[in-house]
């Protein structure tokens, strides 16, 4: 893609397209300034980039110089970034379009896109479900066509489970793959920035594109970008893992049948195919709502209405200000998540909790080395225990939302590359098939990703 | 080391240094003190959404040069956490500090105490950490202006055990923890600039008593004059509460300079929970051994081990030693006047006297050079000028510089040891005194050095003494 | 593990978090569902407790000490809330504290 001016019109096309899928309350910039800056961008595109004139909806949470950063909340409502993410200047130096800023969950801090301070989003294809989150907007964008790529992020699933929800590709590099900075922290030590595709590839290359090192994040490794893996003819030599603990007997039967059908194909292409034990699964979940919402609890405490920000008006001292600008200006999602952090962080609780799950959190990324120290290339799980729920559905449960992210937050505690792709449908509604690989063997992941793309028949009813 | 009454003060002290370097501690920001507010500010030190810390190299090597001159032990790995706490000086709503795993704990300082002489201090623990911006109370009604430009600047916090047993000793511990750190380059330690700031834990008990009493933490002392008075108001605010029958309270108290007096400080009920755990966003810092020998290689010899060295190699008393060591530059050019041929007591004299004094009026500098200090040395050695006449000329090189030979002779103040010249003097002032000289030949002798003095006076300070005295006893025993 | 209101509360004043009395009630049983479910991990024996994982790199990178401001397209003046005379302005401390730094 070299030829100047097709930059213009993919930016013209991409913005009609998100405008008219406005419905899915998927993008939060406004049309006028949507179709304006992608009109610039366009202009300006470099045409020797690998992306050049590729249009890329990113999550909201991410530093842009274009548009509002509002991580879905009411504490950053018109909040414009005085710099931009590394990943983001990646993307613009290969020549990629910033194609709108999508809704999230507040902060990222949510399964469904319902905790967004500017509404749910909705699925593509069932408007009364949810696409998933926190990433939804990028994802039901990417799946109803608008982009063909988008960027979003995970502290636990947040690429992963979306694109399962809405039958797209979604990765989840090794953590330390792809630079932090201008990624607006939720819990630093498990924050990556992943991607969307529709298909493995339009995925992989825009990852490979932001990844690689960055003197701005310390946790970043100095890592070369990723290689991408040419398409194999099969997937001979492959060890592919089950992990029994992620085929639980409540597992949905539908997305064990499409599961059961991806494996076959997996050992059609020669993959020999292990039975496999992550013995500390269970205790995952509970590990990461420790872990996330103590780091986020200190990770949120900027937003204090001093510096940036609006400002709850009318504060005669300092702690009111605090108090009221804190109080109003996170939804409550955000608030339980504070005081839960807090709460384990606080002293008398830390011992019990916090240090605990950093223990725990140890075990979990134990498992994965066995099982890989034994010859075990990649693991593949269902992404979700079912298709995409109800919106409302899990509201009131706390817990029962959490829940929903069971097979998706190992790799973030983990640190692990995983990646979620479409291996059927039932009634309508996409189901993701999982692949968790070894650390920075995302070439691998991939790889195998492909074959299974072409192989399994995505789009077909379990 | 008593307070009066039989008590005894027990002090620990908690020091938080500025390292000295050109950028912030987590990103290139200039670390320079006195910028416009606000100007020295990037994503990270504002605590922009988004942005991550990247620690700086040489605020570490001058922590781990901290830690080796403190004798401390370094810890291959430690861990940077975050305090937690909300304060509108702190863009980030924590700080990043170090906690369980700091960089350098078990060291030990030794001081000449003014109760105990030769003193050492432990020292508990020495971390890295970032400093936070300024709050100005007073610029605005009803308002606080921040200025974020000290934010993110690199400190080394010291925390000793509680090993002072009077505010005079704490004193004492900070000078040598200053010359320290100055010597070895880690810090300018300037109080009035913040570059060094001191909290005191303090409290009292029964002297012989073994436990310790309650302590109070004692904040706001902001120049080294306030240290002692600072931490003396506290110990007799809670010897006469004991004494009254009271109890101290465990609280953080102000220093106020003004009155001389401590208040508490109303904190927020919550604020000792600082919620610490490690910085996700920096990985473990791990020191190799190479690392530190070359921070050890980059320290110089420090101040204790200089002034016994100067006692040794130039035969001089612990007095003399102590001041020529305090400072280095002081050190370095009292050894660059012996180095030019200069006796080493008259040098070590010249240093103390004429070359201090005349920096205390000039901004601390040292004006005029070693090799024209040495010279000048030699010329009252040699009988060429005398000590009025070289101070003289101490005074014009000082202000003009230039050779001190030349400025004698353009000043006319070279000695004359011509004998036949000072045999005229000696004459004329035999002389004018015929008095003296009858009262002298008759047993009289003390009156010599009047005569010498007359000599002086008459020659204008020229006359070689040693000479005229004996040209006088020649004279007056014919 | 369930928590009290006043725990609540504590932890609400701790986090600079208004909580108004109508959704205390909620927020306490909420509070105590999630910890009660984290709580699990404490029934995994300890002697099966490994060090901390840490992921990233196994030791951090340092930055040479250059003056070299990461950029800012504009500055504070433009993102504050209330900004004066190159200051950020804030409500002063309330009556109950004071600290001069």
């Amino acid at each position: 893609m070299s030829d100047p001016g097709e930059a213009l019109a993919n930016a013209k096309a991409a913005a009609d397209r998100i405008v008219k899928a406005k419905r899915l309350n998927a993008c939060l910039t406004p049309p006028k300034e949507l179709r304006q800056s992608l009109q610039k961008q366009g202009q300006a595109a470099h045409p020797s980039g690998v992306l050049y004139g590729m249009p890329v909806a990113v999550k909201d949470n991410i530093c842009t110089l274009e548009f509002t950063t509002t991580c879905g909340s009411k504490i950053l409502a018109g909040y414009r970034s005085p710099y931009e993410a590394t990943a983001v200047a990646k993307l613009k130096a290969a020549g990629a379009l910033v194609a709108g800023k999508t809704n999230c969950d507040e902060f990222g801090m949510g399964s469904s896109t319902e905790h967004s301070a500017y509404g749910r989003a909705l699925h593509p294809f069932d408007k009364t479900r949810v696409p998933g989150g926190s990433s939804g907007g990028s994802a039901a964008l990417v799946a109803a066509g608008a982009v063909p790529a988008g960027l979003g992020s995970e502290t636990g699933g947040s690429v992963r489970q979306p694109a399962s929800f809405c039958g797209i590709v979604g990765i989840k590099p090794t953590y330390g793959r792809v630079s932090r900075y201008g990624l607006v922290a939720f819990g630093s030590s498990l924050d990556q920035i992943g991607v969307f595709g529709r298909s493995v590839h339009d995925a992989a290359r825009v990852l490979s594109v932001i990844s690689g090192r960055d003197p701005r994040d310390s946790t970043c490794e100095a890592r070369d970008p990723l290689r991408l893996p040419t398409v194999p003819e099969s997937l001979q030599g492959f060890v592919i893992g089950i992990a029994k603990e992620y085929f639980p007997p409540d597992l949905d039967p539908a997305v064990r049948r499409a599961c059961d059908r991806a494996i076959r194909v997996l050992k059609e292409l020669g993959a020999a195919v292990r039975e496999v034990s992550l013995p500390h699964t269970q205790y995952a979940v509970p590990t990461y709502y420790i872990i996330a919402p103590a780091e986020a609890s200190s990770n949120l405490a900027r937003y204090d209405g001093a510096r940036y920000g609006p400002r709850y008006d009318g504060a005669l001292d300092l702690r009111t200000l605090y108090r009221t600008t804190r109080g109003e200006g996170f939804g409550p999602e955000v608030r339980r998540r504070i005081l839960v952090g807090t709460y384990v962080l606080s002293s008398g609780y830390y011992d019990a909790y916090y240090r605990r799950a950093q223990q725990m959190r140890a075990l979990i990324a134990q498992d994965f080395r066995n099982v890989f120290d034994r010859g075990v290339d990649l693991l593949f799980t269902p992404t979700t225990p079912t298709p995409a729920f109800k919106a409302g559905e899990k509201l009131a449960d706390p817990v029962a939302m959490y829940l929903s992210d069971i097979f998706v937050v190992t790799a973030n505690l983990a640190g692990l590359p995983a990646m979620s792709l479409p291996i059927g449908r039932i009634k309508g509604l996409p189901i993701g098939g999982q692949l968790i690989g070894q650390a920075f063997l995302e070439d691998e992941m991939i790889e195998a990703a492909y074959a299974l793309e072409r192989m399994v028949p995505g789009a077909e009813d379990a | 080391m008593t307070a009066g009454g039989g008590w005894e003060t027990v002090i620990g002290l908690e020091t938080h240094v500025q390292l000295r370097t050109a950028s912030k501690m987590f990103c290139g920001c200039s670390a320079a003190f006195g910028a416009p507010p606000n100007t020295n500010v990037c994503p990270v030190c504002l605590g922009l959404p988004g942005a991550l810390p990247v620690p700086n190299e040489q605020a570490l090597k001058l922590a781990v040069r901290a830690a080796l001159a403190l004798g401390c032990t370094l810890h291959p790995k430690s861990v940077f956490a975050r305090k937690n706490y909300f304060y509108p000086d702190l863009p980030k709503g924590y700080q990043i500090s170090q906690f369980e795993q700091p960089l350098a704990t078990d060291g030990a300082l030794s001081y000449l105490s003014p109760d105990r002489g030769l003193t050492t201090a432990t020292i508990v623990r020495l971390h890295v950490e970032e400093d936070a911006g300024k709050s100005l109370h007073d610029r605005f009604p009803k308002q606080t202006a921040i200025d974020l430009n000290r934010c993110g600047v690199p400190l080394i916090e010291i925390v000793t055990g509680p090993d002072f047993r009077s505010p005079q000793e704490a004193r004492r511990y900070l000078q040598t923890l200053k010359q320290v750190l100055e010597y070895a380059g880690i810090s300018d330690c300037d109080m009035e600039k913040g570059s060094l700031r001191v909290d005191a834990n303090v409290s009292v008990r029964r002297a012989g008593e073994a436990a310790l009493g309650t302590k109070t933490e004692v904040k706001n002392i902001n120049s080294f004059a306030y240290v002692e008075k600072a931490l003396s108001v506290e110990r007799d605010r809670q010897v006469a509460l004991l004494e009254g029958g009271g109890t101290v309270a465990q609280q953080t108290l102000l220093y106020d300079s003004k009155t001389s007096g401590v208040r508490p400080q109303r904190s927020k009920e919550e604020s000792h929970d600082y919620r610490y755990f490690p910085d996700p966003d920096l990985p473990p810092l791990v020191l190799t051994e190479e690392f530190v020998a070359q921070q050890q290689a980059q320290l110089p010899e420090l101040p204790a081990k200089k002034r016994e060295r100067f006692m040794t190699q130039y035969a001089l008393g612990v007095a003399d030693a102590d001041v020529l060591t305090g400072d280095r530059a002081v050190a370095d050019y009292y050894e660059a006047v012996v180095h030019a041929g200069a006796d080493t007591k008259l040098a070590a004299n010249w240093v103390i006297n004429e070359v201090l004094g005349d920096a205390k009026t000039h901004q601390e500098q040292l004006r005029v050079p070693p090799g024209a200090l040495a010279q000048l040395i030699g010329l009252v050695r040699g009988g060429t000028l005398s000590q009025q006449a070289a101070k003289r000329v101490f005074a014009e090189v000082a202000e003009r510089g230039g050779e001190p030979r030349n400025v004698a002779e353009a000043l006319g103040v070279v000695q004359v040891a011509d004998s036949g010249v000072v045999a005229r003097w000696v004459s004329e002032v035999l002389g004018a005194h015929q008095q003296e000289v009858t009262r002298y030949k008759s047993g009289e002798i003390k009156l010599l050095p009047f005569f010498v003095g007359q000599v002086m006076k008459l020659s204008g300070g020229k006359a070689d003494p040693k000479l005229a005295q004996k040209i006088l006893e020649e004279k007056l025993a014919a | 593990m369930s928590v009290t209101h006043e725990e609540v509360l504590t932890i609400a004043r701790l986090a600079e978090l208004d909580v108004d009395e109508a959704t205390l009630p909620v927020l306490t049983e909420q509070m105590s569902r999630i910890l009660e479910f984290v709580a699990q991990i404490g029934a995994v024996p300890a002697s099966e407790s490994a060090k901390p994982f840490v992921p990233g790199p196994d030791a951090v990178r340092f930055r040479p000490d250059e003056v070299k401001p990461w950029p800012l397209a504009f500055g504070p003046d433009k993102l504050a809330p209330a900004f004066r005379g190159g200051f950020f302005l804030v409500p002063r401390l309330g009556q109950f504290e004071e600290e001069d730094q």
